[in-house]
């Protein structure tokens, strides 16, 4: 069974993943691991300052970089709320 | 066959002699589970309770989609269904994790001696109000914990539990759950909890290989994790 690893940037530091999943070679799930990690990763490290990315890539075995998932976020005063 | 069960409730008061008797002499068949296997399924009537020898289980509900939640971890000694003695019908699974064994207890046993003594009988009550505080617990860490402070807190609790029963040698005990298993018990993605154990092993509160976990300062995890055991009734006293 394939092993691929999830490198996180929770937007401050990066944790190399160097425990890997073991996953069936179903690409569609690697997608969908990575992405599910995006919203436990904000809801941890929100709010802290008002701009973040926060980012999954994935590594195969032989150390490349198959997938990336990103999410974004932006906060901010608008209008004349704040001078 | 029944001295991690009397080790367990003697640690949270005295048994006499002839209560030790008593379990001593249920009757029981064992039964042995692998990885993922049924216990006791959602849905069924059991007609004996089930009870916890070896390895681990974990309480799970499945939903409709095929997502799983588990809302508790036994170990051995522990009743994994004691409260169908009275509710019939399960409405979760108990569910092998890795291999375990079992065995089963009739119920018309368990009526014969809480007959026999009612302070047995308060003491199996008692198991169960221990299981609703752990829930309560896990809600907490679920809701409210950080996802580091979760799996700590889940650590400390094993910790404790294992301990009483002489299963933490030098601060390691054995917990065999894959990440998924570990996922399904704190309600965080896959991948985050794998982020989340390298950053309390990087952190050196937890080390964690193949199927042993070594706390090498439990004080620390446990202010870290904000755990506190009251919960778990550690203490010995007439119930």
């Amino acid at each position: 069974m394939p092993r691929f690893y999830f490198d996180v940037f929770d937007g401050e530091t990066t944790t190399v993943d160097r425990i890997g999943l073991d996953l069936d070679n179903d690409l569609e799930q690697v997608r969908d691991l990575a992405i599910d990690a995006l919203p436990d990763i904000a809801r941890e490290k929100l709010p802290n300052g008002d701009r973040a990315e926060f980012t999954v890539t994935v590594r195969d075995e032989a150390g490349f970089d198959i997938f990336r998932a990103i999410l974004s976020f932006r906060a901010e005063w608008i209008g004349r709320t704040k001078g | 066959m029944f001295e991690r069960l009397i080790a367990g409730l003697e640690r949270r008061d005295e048994l006499s002699d002839i209560e030790k008797a008593i379990i001593e002499g249920f009757r029981f068949r064992v039964q042995s589970f692998d990885d993922g296997q049924e216990l006791v399924a959602e849905g069924s009537r059991p007609s004996e309770s089930c009870l916890v020898l070896t390895g681990f289980t974990a309480r799970a509900q499945f939903l409709s989609d095929g997502a799983r939640q588990i809302s508790a971890v036994h170990v051995p000694g522990d009743f994994v269904d004691l409260h169908c003695f009275l509710l019939k019908t399960m409405d979760h699974s108990i569910v092998a994790i890795r291999q375990c064994t079992a065995a089963y207890i009739p119920h018309s046993s368990l009526r014969e001696a809480i007959a026999a003594s009612p302070h047995l009988g308060r003491l199996f009550w008692l198991a169960t109000l221990i299981d609703a505080a752990i829930q309560r617990a896990w809600i907490s860490s679920i809701g409210r914990r950080t996802p580091a402070q979760h799996i700590g807190h889940l650590l400390c609790e094993l910790h404790e539990r294992l301990d009483l029963l002489g299963l933490v040698k030098d601060g390691s005990f054995e917990f065999p759950p894959t990440q998924t298993d570990i996922s399904d018990m704190v309600g965080l993605s896959l991948v985050h909890v794998n982020r989340t154990i390298q950053e309390l092993r990087a952190k050196g509160l937890v080390a964690w290989s193949s199927r042993v976990v070594t706390i090498p300062d439990l004080a620390r995890l446990k202010r870290f994790a904000d755990f506190d055991p009251s919960y778990l009734n550690l203490v010995k006293e007439p119930r």
